[in-house]
């Protein structure tokens, strides 16, 4: 509704457990070290235990953004609903935020945990991410669903855990390569930092138009 | 009789109509956690008194009102009529979610009628609600839609007790308290008096206007500060 400069919204979709808070954290830190400015909202099923984390880790301990520039959502317990098919509380949110710091570089929507169908309006995103984890087993990018065959970029995360449950990260690579045709997907490990470099370059280089060159050593493995 | 608003009435009833509504259980989840509505009848009689004590004598009025100013195109009056039931909302988390829903109701309907005449007070509304003249609460912005699809003020007030009333029912199979059938019972049997009101309804003047909810008012409250919460409201 706003007339107000549109800022570019990223939308990061995934189940439960699957890393999407943590994922922000990660990213954050290197998009504000690049020097966008970023606000992130949180849908939260049943809480909003997701958004004071960030506030907790990504404004009390890293200090890289202030507290109400993280905000939360309870989602009625319809996460999809939301962030899909009626994404009115979360468009009404972002024209505050538009409205009340315009110079932002990007919004940040966190859905909340969901399976693998869902999307995202295209009134909210502009760009989505969907994250998936080893834990749920190698079947998963062959399983496919909107999330995974749809999003802009797939994350599969937790890849030091593939030894542990029984998950082969080569059976992941070659599905998740034939059910995207061609599109991205990169396996990261939030807890090392390992592969987030490669997120943030593509959120960079898709929705913030910068034409830096994505770090080689963070390119698919 | 031409009924083709009708459609338009479905079409703004509907669950599917993006007004932000699902996310809101109106204090009904912090009334069932604090076991104060545990099952069917509970729902019935909660849904019946908001009707009674909030809907009619408020937003019900309200909705009539904003419905009289828009016909007279009277600007002034319509954002004072907002403001009026905006400053009546006492719960913060209320407030905020009345003009979130409200305002993106509006901006969806004024996409939807763009070719309508009727469009220009919508739009003269809007710049109000983006010029911070006014909030823009949910039951002056449906009045609004009802105006731009033509759907007259006792099927709008049907359509407003209708929505709300299916809103908190979905709220309740979701809280786990009543099961699908249950709630289109509920429906069945609210009919009676949804139909009722919206037929014998008149409009009242702006300093006639009340609510008294005192329970329900202070359980919103304590929603607000709640750590785990399913709804907005």
């Amino acid at each position: 509704m706003s007339k107000n400069r549109k800022i570019p919204k990223v939308g990061i979709g995934g189940p439960v457990g699957s890393g999407k808070t943590r994922l922000i954290e990660r990213i954050v830190p290197v998009l504000i070290e690049k020097g966008y400015r970023c606000c992130i909202i949180s849908n939260d099923v049943i809480s909003k235990e997701d958004a004071e984390r960030m506030q907790r880790v990504l404004s009390t301990e890293l200090k890289v953004m202030p507290e109400n520039m993280i905000i939360g959502i309870a989602t009625g317990g319809c996460p999809h609903t939301a962030i899909r098919e009626d994404p009115t509380i979360n468009l009404a949110v972002i024209d505050e935020i538009e409205k009340k710091d315009p110079s932002l570089d990007l919004i940040i929507i966190e859905s909340g945990g969901d399976n693998v169908m869902t999307t995202f309006s295209p009134a909210l995103a502009d760009y989505f991410i969907y994250i998936v984890d080893v834990a749920g087993g190698d079947k998963y990018p062959r399983k496919g669903g909107l999330g995974i065959e749809s999003s802009d970029l797939l994350v599969i995360n937790k890849i030091d855990l593939a030894s542990h449950v029984g998950a082969d990260i080569s059976i992941m690579k070659r599905d998740a390569q034939k059910i995207r045709e061609g599109k991205p997907f990169v396996f990261v490990n939030c807890q090392t930092g390992e592969g987030i470099e490669y997120v943030a370059e593509n959120i960079i280089k898709s929705i913030l138009f910068d034409k830096k060159t994505i770090a080689k050593k963070d390119r698919i493995r | 009789m031409n009924t083709d608003h009708e459609f338009f009435l479905m079409q703004l009833a509907d669950s599917f109509f993006p007004s932000g509504m699902f996310g809101m259980s109106n204090g009904l989840e912090s009334l069932v956690k604090h076991q104060r509505i545990r099952n069917d009848k509970d729902v019935t009689s909660f849904i019946e008194r908001q009707i009674e004590f909030q809907l009619v004598p408020c937003d019900c009025m309200i909705f009539l009102a904003a419905i009289n100013a828009i016909e007279n195109k009277n600007i002034e009056e319509l954002v004072e009529i907002d403001n009026r039931f905006y400053t009546m909302r006492l719960i913060k988390e209320v407030r905020n979610a009345s003009v979130r829903s409200g305002s993106q109701i509006l901006n969806c309907v004024i996409q939807m009628a763009s070719d309508k005449k009727e469009n220009i007070i919508a739009k003269q509304f809007q710049k109000k609600i983006l010029s911070n003249k006014t909030p823009g609460t949910h039951p002056v912005c449906y009045a609004m839609a009802a105006n731009l699809f033509g759907i007259p003020p006792e099927s709008g007030i049907r359509m407003m007790l209708y929505s709300f009333s299916q809103n908190i029912i979905a709220a309740a199979i979701r809280l786990g308290i009543i099961d699908h059938i249950s709630g289109q019972k509920i429906l069945t049997l609210l009919s009676v008096k949804i139909n009722s009101i919206s037929k014998n309804i008149e409009k009242e003047s702006l300093d006639n206007i009340w609510q008294l909810t005192p329970l329900t008012d202070i359980f919103q409250m304590i929603h607000e500060h709640d750590s785990s919460k399913m709804f907005i409201t």
